[in-house]
């Protein structure tokens, strides 16, 4: 075991024990589980040369020794897996992904795996912070006498992940999952903490669909913040994942260059639907719906609509209800989850859906919305126009919004964030 | 590029864009009047009170300064987004960043003991019990940190700065000065005590300067940037807001000086300025020359800057200690979630209250040597500043380019020169 801080600064000497420099920084490898150690730079003379591992016999908190007398600095490139431990990681942020927090890096532990040394933990805990300091062992002894341990805290690398840009690039192009098998919203607080730099990196190391989950669950101003600093590509990517309704809102909210131009590289019908959307005042149904609900036609048959469901594959929120609805696109039926699974496959749907649905006009203001998901127990209310066609839909989640305090839970103790100024 | 059709009415757009500006418009601001803080007040009265206009000029010549050091600061927040403890452990390391921290740490407990007395100097004009003033203060500023919301505390933060700045505003009108000669001083130095025997001109000097560009006012305006998101395109409304700030605060400054050169300078009062309830003097002694009203108009705003400092220097000591250390950027911020943040907050102040509410206890020399550490450690500050700010591969288009590189390090220089004067003199006089 050694950690990195104490072979940073010790001397290297050549197979004959010759002094050559001393050890400035250590080059790992990112691909594997524990990254292994690929090279050493030297510093010699006030420059640094870089040496591959394999001419490196021996490196512990007393130096490296080197098994070569000749040194060839020619042949040496960092190669674009490769980062410096030193350089690009010491005291830097990084998330910690089980802990799902960001954190600092006090030092990095390296083990010997397999024969050879490998990157294993991230040491975030004060003996960490003692050790750079040179007090480690006198603060133990310290802390023995009144009966105290020093804490201490690794997080295994495969649990961590940099926010550096330049590292969360380099970790992209390996197989690695880390952020993106967080819950969004628990990604969404880790970016919150974030400074803005940082924030574009891990959107940047994350797929579409896991960048619109998080970004869904951040504050709006957040959210503005993060897509006024994307590219816009990848901004109109992200907000065709998004919920149409959420997309709506974030599309709003944008400075007028940055819609125009996200708006114009969206998929046309995604930004025909956030456009409408945008239409409806804030506080009416149709400024909280969303255009994503499943509708078929009465003609069909209880098995035939599941099979169109299994097609369709809705999200979570809007399963549950099928919405019944006329050539014209008239809401005229709604059926539920469990009227469809309970009937027998041949019935037509027609024979057993509710034929008065309730629903509420685009105009109807988030209040009436609340109120008749409270009285009928529902999961979703549709949302007609004037002449009763179907719109979209309220589902329960974004009827209550208004029901809850904003900060459902106690906000960061930042300085000052805006949360004051842009509140919803 | 396909043109989409915009057939909607914008909802919020206007709001964000107004908050966008409001947003940009404020670090500065409340930095500016955080500096003015209990013992900037009391600088700054004393200074009245024994050179009358003749140190006005330092007042111009240290705004122009803070103007360049808090715009550095910003900037480094801009384009980083992260305070200065963090940076200077990624640049320099966790040595000096751990000397940094504690440093500040110490110093600012002394600014937060000058904080406690001011508002009890203020409250005692009122006849409340300076142990009182101080568990009340305790009370309110832990309250509002741990309970209150920061989004309006920052509003709360810029009127309480306005309206110290209207209170001395008020108190410099009621004492009739003489504006022809405080004009004259404010743009020419004069130099007639200069020469005079042990320094203590000199020794002004570097006190009027020292209360205005200080250690935890480079972090808090880093941080405060870097906390609210702010990009590089807020660059010029953020310089803005830095130079709205920095002549606010000299202002301010101006006025208390004003005050207390015209109704006391000139009438040859003289007042213990060994004494930490010397603003409270400062404000009796101005009742018979500039009436009641100026005597509570001057309390109230130092009351008022005593509790906006309370507010501004625990925070931005945690904020520093946690960044430097990487400590509870946690989930949920409960106090159980972030017991360091908090801890330290409420341990600040509670120690510094300590001070104030145990008779007997060395207050002057406490906040004496915090200002003597204070002057020591901001040139450590300022060199940090200035080497990162200059950093290409750090601060991308926003590094300092020549002129800003001559300006701040000439500043730098000067402060350095001043702050080691301060130290020495402090030392050879106490």
């Amino acid at each position: 075991m050694l950690y990195l801080s104490q072979a940073i600064g010790r001397p290297v000497r050549d197979k004959l024990g010759e002094p050559i420099g001393q050890v400035a920084d250590l080059i790992v490898a990112i691909g594997d589980r524990y990254p292994p150690v690929t090279g050493i730079v030297v510093k010699t003379n006030g420059r640094e040369i870089f040496l591959l591992w394999q001419s490196v016999s021996s490196l512990d908190a007393a130096g490296a020794v080197l098994s070569t007398t000749a040194i060839d600095i020619s042949k040496f490139h960092q190669r674009p897996n490769e980062i410096r431990l030193k350089q690009d990681l010491m005291d830097r942020q990084i998330v910690d992904i089980d802990g799902r927090k960001v954190v600092r890096v006090n030092d990095l532990r390296l083990d010997e795996v397999e024969g050879a040394l490998h990157l294993v933990a991230v040491d975030v805990g004060a003996s960490g912070l003692l050790r750079r300091l040179g007090i480690e062992r006198p603060w133990r002894v310290l802390a023995r006498g009144i009966h105290r341990g020093v804490p201490e805290h690794y997080i295994d690398w495969e649990d961590v992940d940099p926010v550096e840009r330049t590292i969360a690039s380099v970790k992209l192009r390996v197989p690695h999952k880390g952020l993106a098998e967080l819950h969004p919203a628990d990604l969404a607080t880790i970016i919150d903490q974030l400074s803005r730099n940082d924030r574009v990196g891990v959107i940047a190391s994350l797929d579409d669909e896991a960048a619109a989950d998080a970004i869904g669950e951040m504050e709006p101003e957040t959210q503005v913040d993060i897509f006024e600093d994307l590219e816009p590509e990848r901004a109109a990517d992200i907000l065709e994942e998004m919920d149409p309704d959420e997309a709506a809102d974030l599309v709003a909210d944008l400075s007028d260059e940055s819609r125009l131009e996200i708006l114009g590289l969206m998929e046309k019908e995604e930004a025909e639907e956030v456009q409408e959307l945008m239409t409806y005042g804030e506080e009416t149904a149709g400024g909280i719906m969303t255009t994503e609900f499943v509708a078929v036609p009465a003609d069909l048959t209880a098995a035939e609509t599941i099979d169109r469901l299994r097609e369709l594959e809705p999200d979570a929120e809007t399963i549950y209800y099928v919405y019944v609805t006329d050539t014209d696109n008239k809401l005229v039926g709604v059926l539920s989850l469990r009227d469809l699974i309970v009937s027998r496959p041949e019935n037509c749907i027609s024979t057993f859906m509710y034929a008065e649905p309730v629903a509420v006009k685009t105009g109807a203001s988030q209040k009436e919305v609340t109120d008749l998901v409270a009285r009928y127990n529902l999961l979703a209310v549709p949302v007609v126009d004037d002449e009763g066609r179907l719109e979209g839909i309220v589902t329960v989640d974004d009827a209550m919004d208004t029901l809850m305090p904003q900060p459902s839970k106690r906000r960061i103790p930042r300085l000052f964030s805006r949360s004051g100024t842009a509140e919803r | 590029m396909k043109a989409p059709v915009l057939g909607f009415t914008p909802r919020v757009v206007n709001r964000v864009r107004f908050a966008a500006i409001l947003g940009v418009l404020g670090p500065g601001l409340v930095s500016g009047f955080a500096d003015n803080d209990a013992g900037g007040i009391t600088t700054y009265s004393v200074a009245g009170v024994k050179y009358g206009y003749e140190l006005l000029w330092v007042l111009l010549a240290s705004q122009i300064v803070l103007f360049f050091t808090q715009e550095v600061g910003a900037r480094l927040g801009l384009a980083t987004g992260q305070g200065l403890t963090g940076l200077v452990r990624e640049r320099f390391g966790v040595r000096w960043v751990t000397f940094l921290t504690i440093t500040m740490l110490v110093a600012n407990v002394g600014s937060i003991v000058a904080e406690f007395a001011g508002t009890a100097a203020a409250l005692s004009l009122f006849n409340v019990a300076p142990a009182i003033s101080a568990a009340i203060a305790a009370t309110v500023v832990i309250l509002l940190i741990t309970r209150g919301s920061f989004g309006k505390v920052q509003y709360l933060f810029v009127a309480v700065g306005i309206g110290v700045s209207l209170a001395y505003f008020a108190s410099a009108l009621m004492a009739h000065p003489d504006w022809g000669n405080a004009f004259h001083s404010l743009v020419v130095p004069s130099l007639a005590h200069a020469g005079t025997t042990n320094g203590a001109y000199w020794l002004a000097v570097v006190a009027t300067v020292g209360t205005t560009i200080t250690p935890w006012g480079q972090a808090f305006i880093q941080s405060y940037c870097a906390d609210k998101r702010l990009g590089p395109e807020d660059l010029v409304g953020e310089r803005l807001d830095v130079g709205l700030g920095a002549l606010l605060t000299n202002l301010i400054a101006g006025f208390i000086v004003v005050a207390c050169a015209a109704a006391l300078f000139s009438h040859q009062v003289t007042i213990d300025t060994n004494n930490p309830n010397a603003v409270a003097k400062i404000a009796e002694a101005l009742r018979p020359f500039a009436g009641d009203a100026a005597q509570y108009l001057f309390a109230v705003g130092l009351l008022a800057a005593s509790f906006l400092g309370l507010g501004v220097v625990p925070l931005t000591s945690a904020y520093a200690a946690c960044e430097a250390f990487g400590w509870e950027t946690g989930v949920d911020w409960r106090f159980r979630d972030a017991p360091a943040f908090y801890g330290l907050i409420i341990f600040f102040i509670v120690i510094a209250a300590f001070f104030v509410l145990i008779p007997g206890l060395p207050l002057v020399q406490v906040m004496f040597m915090a200002q003597v550490v204070n002057a020591l450690l901001l040139p450590f500050v300022l060199v940090f500043v200035m080497v990162l700010a200059s950093d290409k591969k750090l601060m991308g288009p926003l590094a300092s380019g020549r002129f800003l590189q001559v300006v701040g390090w000439t500043g730098t220089a000067l402060l350095v020169v001043l702050s080691l004067t301060l130290a020495v003199s402090s030392f050879t006089t106490f």
